[in-house]
C-alpha cells in the first residue's frame, strides 16, 4: 500500500517537474523563438518544410551577427497534427520557453487552437499560410495570402485570359474552401455568371478515388461554353486527383484547372508532363526571375544538402514574417510584444518576387499575386502577375464581414470594426 | 444499502488513489494561485491546465477499462464518446459568447455567420443553459452507446467485429463532423471560449477550478466504477468477460449487463470530454480520429486492464512522456511511442499496475497466471482485482 | 497595361500591317521572329496569321512553340527553336531545321506560352498538317480540327478531304468538317447533314460542340440541333450507369489489393495487423527505390520497374513481416486484441523511420506509358491503369487462391490456423508456418503498394488512409474467407460509387459505414461465415 503510494507520489512529482523544468535553463545572450510544426502526423508532409525553413533563417541571421547583438535560437517542439496539442505546445513555448515569437501553424484548424494562447499570454504568432480570412487577431500575422490575394485574381486571370464562362469549384470538405467557394460564388455572380453556370462540389480529406468527380468536371463541360475548374483540394488528394485528370485525357486547353493548394512541393510527388498548362495561383513560384529568389534557393539547397529540394509559396510567407519581425525588433530595440506590435505595422521588407511586402495595420502583408502554369519539369511559369495587392482580412463578398475592417494601430486598436455603425466589435450595435 | 455499495468499493489502492486525487484537487490550484511565481513551490498555470488535460484522458482510460478491463468489449470508438461530450460543452462555451464574437452577432456563433446561416440549428438550441448543456454531456454519449450497444450486444457481435465496428462508428463521426453542413464549425471545430458561467475560461482562477474539478469527478467516477465491479453485478460482470455463453446459459441477461456497462462507461468519457474542452481551449473533429482511441487503449494497457487504478496511471505517463518527447526530441518521439507499445504488450502484459500487484503477491499471482494461461485467449488479464486483494 | 507595354503592342501592330501581308505568302519567318517580343494577346494575332500563310515548313516552330522550346537570342531578337546541349542550348532555325549553332543558357529568353495560345496552335496545326503524307499525323491532324473547330479550317479540311483516300481519316475528317460548318455561315441544308454527322459520332465532345452553337444556329435548324442533343445526352446516360459500375469494380479492386493482405494476416492468422498499412507504403517506396535506380541507371528500362519493382516488393515487405513475426507477434498467439496495440506500435515505428530516411513529402512514382492515358469504349473513357489494376488484383486473389488450396504450404498454413495442436502433432513446424504465413500476408501487402503507388500518394501516411477500409472489407467480407474478402470489397466499391453522385463523397463514404456496421448487427460474422467449430473459437 505503501508502495503504491509512494509510487503514484513520485509520478506526479516527476511529470510536474519534467514539463516544469525543461525551459528553466536558458541562457540569457540569446533571444529565443519557436517553430511550432508538425513533425509528426498528417500534416508533417508540409509542415516539416516550413521547420527546416526556420531552422535555416534563424542560422542565415545569426550569421549575420544575429538580432540586438543577440544570437537567435530556435526551439522546436512537433505539435503532431493533433490540435489541442497545438494549444498546449504554444503556452509551453511562451510561458516556459519565454520565445520572444512563434512561427508556426499550417491548418486553420490548429491556428483556432493557439489564438487563445497568444492573446491571453500577449505573445506573437507568424502564421505563413493562405487561410480563408475572416479573422484578424492582434497577435497574429497573416503572411500567407488571404482570398482576395489568390482566388480572386485567378478567377480574373482565367474569365480575361482564357474567356472561361462555366465554372466548378471543387474543393475538400472543410472551412477554408467552404469559405473561399462562398466568395468566389459571390464574386462570379457579382460579375454576371449565372448559377446554373456554377457547379460546387466536395470532398472527403485524402479522397483518393476521383474517377466519379471527373467524369462529372468532363460532363460538365461539355454544355458548350469554356469551363474551368477552381480547385480548393487539399494537399494530399490533389496527387490522385490530378493523374485521374492527366489519365482520363483531361488537357489544360480544354478544361483548365487553377489550383490554391497546389505548389512545388506537392508537384514534387507527380509526373507533370500530362498536366502542363494547369494553372496555380500564389504569392511567390520557384521560377521567379529575382536575384533575391535565386539566392534564397541557392541557400535552401546547400542548407538541406539536396539538390532536388523545391521551394514554395508557404515558404516565401514564413521568410516575409521573419524578416519584418526582425526589422521590427530592431526597430524597436527589445523584443517585447508590445513594443514590437507597435513598430511592425508599415515595416516592409522585400519578399522574394523581387519586390517588397508590407505589414499593414489589419495584420496582413502586401504581395503580387502570380498566375502560373504547370510545367513539364514540375515547376510554374508566370503567365500573370499583378502590382502588390493588400490582404483583405474580412472579405468584402460576404455579407456579414463586408462592413467590417481591422485596424491594430491605436486610438483604433480593433480587429472587427464596422464602419456602418462606427464601432469596434462586430455588429457594434 | 447505497452506503454498503459505496463502502464495499473502497478497496485499498482504490482509497490510495482517491486520497491522492482529492489531495492534489486542493493542492494543486492552492500552490498555483497562493504561491507566489518566484517560490519553488509554485506550479505555473501552464503546468496546471497541461495536468487537468492528463487528468481528463485519465477519466477517459478508466471509462475504458470498465468496458475493456471488466466487460471485455474492447471498444476502438471510445474517442467518440469523449470528442460527443466535448461537444455538449463546447456548444454550450459557444453560446457563452454572445455578441462578443467577431462579428458580433447575438446569437449566431462566428462559423455560422460567414457561411452564411441565418437562423440557429434546432439542435443548437438549449446549450446556452448550463444544466441542460451538462445534462447533454452524458445524454448524448449515453444515447449513442445505448443505440449502438442495443443493437450490437443483442445481435451478440462481439470480439474483434465489435472493435471494427466501434471503429467504424468513430470514423463516421469523424467524416460527419468534419462537414460543415453539420452545424458544428466543420473542421476548426468550437473555438475562441470567452467564460464558463461568467468566469473567464483563461483566468487561472478558472483554471485551478476546473483542474480541481477534474481530479474530483475522476476521483467520483472511480469510485462508481470500483462500487460497480465490486458489487454482485460486477462478479457476473468479470463472468462476462471470461465466459459469456457460460454465464448466459446461467440465465443472466449478457446483453443486458454489456449495454449497461457500455452506457455507463460512454457517459464517463463524456464527462471527460466536458471537463477537456475548456481547459484546451478547443474542440473538433479530429477528437473523433480512430488513431486517438486506440491510444486510449494504449494507456489502459500500459497502466493495467481490469485494474481501474492502472489505466489513470497509465494514461498521465504516456502524456507526460509525448508532452516531453513532443518537445525534447520531435524527431524521435513516434519511435519511443511504438517502442512503448510493443514493450508493454511484450514484456508487460499486465500492464504497470498489474505488474506491481504480480510483483507484491507473486506466489499467488504466478500461480493463477498460470492457469490462466491454460485458460481461455482473450482472458490475459486473470489477474483481477480479486485475486490480487 | 504600362506605357511601355502599349507602346510595344502598337509597335507590333505595326509591324504586323506592314509585314503581313507582304511576307504572308513568301516567308514565315519575320512573323515568327515577332513572336520575341509579343505579349499573349499579340501572340495569338500573330499565330492566326502563321496559319493562315498555309505554310507546312512552320510546323516544327508551332510544335516547338507549344511544347516550350521556341526561344529567341537576346543578341539580335532572332527566334530559334532550342535544344538542351550540355550546358547550354543548341540553336535550330525554326524553318528550315538547320542548326544555328551553340548558345549559352542566359543568352537565350524562352518565349512564353499559355493554354489560350496552345489551343489556337493546335488548331492551327491541324489545318496545316491536314495534308501530312503521314496517315497518322493527318490523323491527329482531323483530331485537333475536331476538338477546337473554327470556321478558318473549313477550306483545309475540305482540301484534304477531296485528297483523302484511306477510309479512316476519311470519317473522321468528315466529322472535322461537320464541326467546322457548324460554326461557319454555309447553307442550312449543310449544317443540317453536319447536325446529323456530330449526333452520329456521339460522347462528350461532340455535345459540347453541339452546345456551343444553340445560341448561334439559324431558327429552322434549332429543332434539328435540340433533337440531336437529346439523342446524345439520353444514350450519354445509358453509359453513365455503364460507367458507374466500372468505377465502382474500379475502386472495389483498389480495396481488394489494400484488404487481401489483411485477409490473410487478420482474416487467416486472426492478428489485428494495424501495422497493414504501413506494408503497402513499404511496397509503394520499393516502387519509388526501383524506380530511382532506374532512371539513374537504365532509363530505358523505365516501362519495365513495375514488372521489376513486384518482386522486390514482395521480398522487402515480405522480409520485414518476417522480422515483425519472429520479434513481436509470436509472443502474442491467442491474444488477439494484444497484437492490436503491439502491430500499432511496429506502424508508428515504421512510418516515422520512412520518414526519417526518405522525408515527409510526397515521393514522385511515375507512370509506365501503358499505365497512362485512356482509352474509349462505347460513350465511356476507360483508364489503362485503373484496367491493369482491376486485372492486377484479380490475378493476385486467384494466385493467392491457388497457393491456398493447391500448395504443400497452404495446407499446412490452413491446417495450422484451423487446429494448431494436431497439426503439431502431425509434424508440421508451426512456428515456421505462421512466420510464413505473415510474411505471405506482409508480402501481398508489398506488391499491392506497388500498384496503389501508380494511384494514390507516396508518402509515410499511405498506408493510414488504407488501414480502417482494409479492415471494414474483411470484416464486411466475412474473417478468414477470400471469397468474402472479394465480393466484400467489389460490393463496397460499386455501393460508394453509385452513392456518390446522389449524395455526394463525403455522405457517400459515411452512408458506407453506417451500412457496414447494421449489416454486421445482422450478420455478425460478415458476408462469408465461417461454418462448423470454428465459430465459436
Amino acid at each position: 500500500m505503501t508502495f503504491k503510494a509512494k509510487f503514484a507520489g513520485a509520478l506526479l512529482a516527476t511529470v510536474m517537474s519534467t514539463t516544469a523544468l525543461s525551459g528553466a535553463f536558458a541562457a540569457d545572450d540569446t533571444i529565443k523563438i519557436g517553430v511550432l510544426h508538425s513533425l509528426s502526423g498528417t500534416m508533417a508532409i508540409s509542415e516539416t518544410t516550413l521547420k527546416d525553413v526556420m531552422l535555416m533563417l534563424v542560422e542565415e541571421q545569426n550569421k549575420k551577427g544575429g538580432v540586438l547583438g543577440k544570437k537567435l535560437e530556435a526551439v522546436v517542439v512537433d505539435p503532431a497534427s493533433d490540435w489541442p496539442l497545438f494549444a498546449e505546445k504554444a503556452r509551453q513555448l511562451i510561458s516556459q520557453d519565454k520565445v520572444a515569437a512563434v512561427f508556426g501553424c499550417w491548418t486553420s484548424s490548429s491556428r483556432k487552437s493557439v489564438l487563445p494562447v497568444f492573446e491571453e499570454l500577449n505573445s506573437i504568432l507568424f502564421y505563413p499560410v493562405q487561410y480563408e480570412g475572416e479573422e484578424s487577431s492582434r497577435n497574429i500575422f497573416y503572411t500567407g495570402a488571404a482570398p482576395n490575394q489568390q482566388a480572386i485574381p485567378a478567377v480574373d486571370y482565367l474569365a480575361e485570359s482564357e474567356g472561361v464562362q462555366r465554372w466548378v469549384l471543387a474543393g475538400t470538405d472543410y472551412v477554408y474552401p467552404q469559405t473561399t467557394n462562398k466568395i468566389l460564388k459571390a464574386y462570379l455572380m457579382s460579375k454576371g455568371v449565372a448559377e446554373s453556370d456554377i457547379m460546387v462540389n466536395y470532398t472527403p480529406f485524402g479522397h483518393s478515388d476521383w474517377q466519379t468527380i471527373v467524369s462529372d468536371i468532363k460532363k460538365f463541360g461539355s454544355a458548350g461554353k469554356k469551363t474551368a475548374v477552381v480547385s480548393t483540394i487539399n494537399g494530399d488528394a490533389n496527387v490522385p486527383f490530378y493523374k485521374e485528370l492527366g489519365n482520363q485525357g483531361i488537357k489544360a486547353e480544354d478544361i483548365p484547372v487553377v489550383a490554391f493548394s497546389v505548389g512545388e512541393e506537392e508537384l514534387a510527388g507527380l509526373d507533370t508532363k500530362p498536366l502542363v498548362g494547369h494553372l496555380a495561383a500564389w504569392n511567390y513560384f520557384q521560377s521567379v526571375d529575382a536575384e533575391v529568389n535565386a539566392d534564397f534557393i541557392k541557400e535552401w539547397k546547400a542548407f538541406t544538402k539536396n539538390d532536388k529540394r523545391v521551394t514554395n509559396d508557404p515558404m516565401e510567407a514564413a521568410y516575409i514574417g521573419f524578416s519584418a519581425w526582425v526589422k521590427a525588433v530592431e526597430a524597436a530595440g527589445t523584443t517585447d510584444t508590445d513594443k514590437v506590435l507597435d513598430s511592425i505595422i508599415g515595416v516592409s521588407v522585400p519578399n522574394l518576387s523581387g519586390g517588397t511586402s508590407t505589414v499593414m495595420p489589419n495584420h496582413h502583408i502586401t504581395k503580387p499575386v502570380l498566375i502560373g502554369e504547370i510545367q513539364a519539369d514540375g515547376q510554374f511559369e508566370i503567365v500573370q502577375e499583378t502590382p502588390a495587392v493588400v490582404g483583405d482580412e474580412w472579405s468584402d463578398y460576404l455579407p456579414d464581414s463586408k462592413n467590417l475592417i481591422s485596424d491594430w494601430r491605436k486610438p483604433m486598436s480593433c480587429g472587427n470594426f464596422n464602419v456602418a455603425s462606427g464601432k469596434c466589435g462586430g455588429k457594434g450595435s | 444499502m447505497i452506503s454498503g455499495f459505496v463502502f464495499r468499493a473502497l478497496e485499498g489502492k482504490i482509497v490510495v488513489a482517491i486520497a491522492i486525487l482529492l489531495g492534489i484537487a486542493i493542492l494543486v490550484p492552492a500552490l498555483n494561485l497562493l504561491t507566489p511565481p518566484d517560490s519553488a513551490l509554485h506550479i505555473p498555470t501552464y503546468a496546471v491546465s497541461l495536468f487537468g488535460k492528463y487528468l481528463c484522458y485519465a477519466l477517459l482510460a478508466l471509462a475504458l477499462d470498465l468496458v475493456w478491463g471488466y466487460c471485455g468489449i474492447l471498444s476502438l470508438g471510445h474517442g467518440a464518446f469523449f470528442a460527443l461530450g466535448g461537444y455538449a460543452m463546447g456548444m454550450y462555451l459557444m453560446r457563452q459568447i454572445g455578441s462578443r464574437g467577431v462579428y458580433g452577432n447575438p446569437v449566431l456563433p462566428d462559423f455560422m455567420v460567414f457561411l452564411n446561416w441565418k437562423e440557429l440549428p434546432w439542435f443548437w438550441h438549449g446549450f446556452d443553459w448550463f444544466v441542460f448543456a451538462m445534462a447533454m454531456v452524458v445524454v448524448v454519449p449515453g444515447l449513442l452507446a445505448f443505440i449502438f450497444g442495443w443493437f450490437a450486444f443483442r445481435s451478440r457481435v462481439n470480439g474483434v467485429y465489435l472493435s471494427i465496428i466501434t471503429q467504424a462508428m468513430t470514423y463516421a463521426l469523424l467524416l460527419a463532423f468534419f462537414r460543415n453542413d453539420m452545424g458544428f464549425g466543420g473542421n476548426n471545430g468550437l473555438t475562441d471560449f470567452k467564460d464558463i458561467l461568467g468566469f473567464p475560461v483563461q483566468a487561472d482562477g478558472t483554471r485551478a477550478v476546473l483542474f480541481a474539478m477534474s481530479a474530483i469527478m475522476l476521483a467520483l467516477c472511480l469510485l462508481i466504477a470500483s462500487a460497480i465491479v465490486r458489487s454482485k453485478f460486477g462478479k457476473v460482470l468479470v463472468g462476462v468477460r471470461d465466459a459469456e455463453s457460460r454465464v448466459r446459459f446461467l440465465g443472466f441477461r449478457v446483453e443486458n449487463i454489456k449495454l449497461f456497462t457500455f452506457v455507463v462507461s460512454a457517459m464517463m468519457a463524456g464527462i471527460a470530454g466536458a471537463l477537456f474542452v475548456p481547459q484546451v481551449g478547443i474542440i473538433n473533429p479530429g477528437e473523433f480520429a480512430p488513431a486517438n482511441s486506440i491510444e486510449v487503449v494504449v494507456w489502459t494497457a500500459v497502466g493495467g486492464r481490469g485494474t481501474l487504478v492502472g489505466p489513470i496511471i497509465g494514461a498521465v505517463l504516456v502524456n507526460a512522456g509525448k508532452s516531453f518527447f513532443t518537445g525534447a526530441f520531435p524527431e524521435i518521439w513516434l519511435y519511443a511511442l511504438g517502442g512503448l507499445f510493443i514493450a508493454v504488450t511484450l514484456f508487460l502484459p499486465k500492464g504497470i499496475v498489474g505488474t506491481v500487484q504480480h510483483g507484491l503477491k507473486a506466489r499467488k499471482a504466478i500461480k493463477a497466471a498460470a492457469e490462466a494461461e491454460k485458460g481461455r485467449d482473450e482472458a490475459a488479464p486473470v489477474v483481477q482485482a480479486q485475486a490480487a486483494e | 497595361m504600362t506605357l511601355k507595354s502599349l507602346l510595344q503592342a502598337f509597335l507590333a501592330c505595326l509591324i504586323l500591317s506592314f509585314a503581313a501581308p507582304s511576307f504572308a505568302q513568301s516567308d514565315p519567318r519575320p512573323l515568327i521572329d515577332a513572336l520575341a517580343k509579343a505579349d499573349f494577346n499579340e501572340a495569338e494575332k500573330l499565330l492566326g496569321q502563321i496559319a493562315a500563310s498555309g505554310d507546312a515548313r512552320v510546323v516544327p516552330a508551332l510544335n516547338a512553340f507549344a511544347e516550350g522550346d521556341l526561344y529567341f537570342r537576346k543578341s539580335d531578337n532572332l527566334v530559334f527553336i532550342a535544344k538542351t546541349a550540355g550546358s547550354g542550348f543548341e540553336l535550330i532555325d525554326p524553318l528550315t531545321g538547320t542548326s544555328a549553332g551553340q548558345a549559352a543558357k542566359n543568352a537565350v529568353t524562352k518565349i512564353k506560352v499559355n493554354n489560350n495560345l496552345r489551343r489556337v496552335i493546335r488548331s492551327a496545326m491541324g489545318g496545316l498538317t491536314l495534308l501530312s503524307p503521314d496517315r497518322a499525323v493527318r490523323l491527329q491532324a482531323a483530331d485537333a480540327v475536331l476538338r477546337s473547330p473554327s470556321p478558318e479550317n473549313l477550306d483545309l479540311v475540305e482540301a484534304a478531304l477531296a485528297k483523302e483516300t484511306d477510309k479512316e481519316v476519311k470519317a473522321r475528317m468528315e466529322e472535322a468538317r461537320a464541326v467546322s460548318v457548324l460554326s461557319s455561315d454555309r447553307s442550312i441544308d449543310e449544317k443540317r447533314a453536319a447536325i446529323e454527322t456530330i449526333k452520329n459520332l456521339g460522347g462528350r465532345n461532340s455535345l459540347g460542340i453541339l452546345n456551343s452553337v444553340s445560341g448561334s444556329i439559324d431558327a429552322g435548324l434549332k429543332g434539328d440541333l435540340d433533337a440531336a442533343i437529346a439523342a446524345i445526352e439520353s444514350e450519354q446516360q445509358l453509359w453513365d450507369m455503364a460507367q458507374n459500375v466500372w468505377y465502382g469494380l474500379s475502386l472495389g479492386s483498389v480495396l481488394l489489393l489494400a484488404a487481401i493482405g489483411l485477409a490473410i494476416t487478420f482474416g487467416v492468422m486472426g492478428i489485428i495487423n494495424m501495422a497493414h498499412g504501413e506494408m503497402v507504403m513499404l511496397g509503394a517506396y520499393s516502387t519509388f527505390v526501383v524506380q530511382d535506380v532506374i532512371r539513374d541507371n537504365a532509363p530505358n528500362l523505365f516501362d519495365w520497374s513495375l514488372a521489376i519493382a513486384l518482386p522486390v516488393a514482395f521480398l522487402v515487405t515480405g522480409a520485414v513481416g518476417l522480422v515483425i513475426e519472429r520479434g513481436v507477434i509470436r509472443f502474442l498467439y491467442g491474444r488477439p486484441l494484444e497484437t492490436l496495440l503491439a502491430t500499432w506500435g511496429v506502424s508508428l515505428i515504421l512510418q516515422q523511420t520512412i520518414r526519417s530516411i526518405f522525408g515527409p513529402t510526397n515521393q514522385e512514382v511515375g507512370n509506365p506509358s501503358w499505365m497512362s492515358g485512356s482509352f474509349p469504349v462505347g460513350g465511356m473513357t476507360i483508364t489503362w491503369n485503373r484496367m491493369w489494376i482491376i486485372l492486377f488484383s484479380m490475378s493476385i486473389f486467384v494466385a493467392l487462391l491457388v497457393l491456398l488450396k493447391k500448395s504443400a504450404f497452404g495446407l499446412n498454413m490452413r491446417a495450422v490456423t484451423q487446429n494448431r495442436r494436431m497439426a503439431s502433432s502431425m509434424g508440421i513446424r508451426t512456428p515456421w508456418v505462421d512466420a510464413f504465413t505473415f510474411a505471405l500476408g506482409s508480402g501481398i501487402a508489398g506488391i499491392a503498394g506497388v500498384a496503389l503507388s501508380q494511384i494514390d500518394n507516396v508518402s509515410p501516411n499511405l498506408g493510414q488512409s488504407y488501414i480502417i477500409d482494409s479492415f471494414m472489407v474483411v470484416v464486411f467480407g466475412g474473417v478468414g474467407n477470400l471469397w468474402g474478402t472479394l465480393v466484400g470489397a467489389l460490393s463496397l466499391g460499386v455501393l460508394n460509387k453509385f452513392l456518390e453522385p446522389s449524395v455526394g463523397a463525403v455522405l457517400g463514404k459515411i452512408l458506407v459505414l453506417v451500412l457496414i456496421i447494421l449489416f454486421i448487427q445482422k450478420r455478425p460474422r460478415g458476408l462469408f461465415a465461417l461454418k462448423g467449430r470454428a465459430v465459436e473459437a
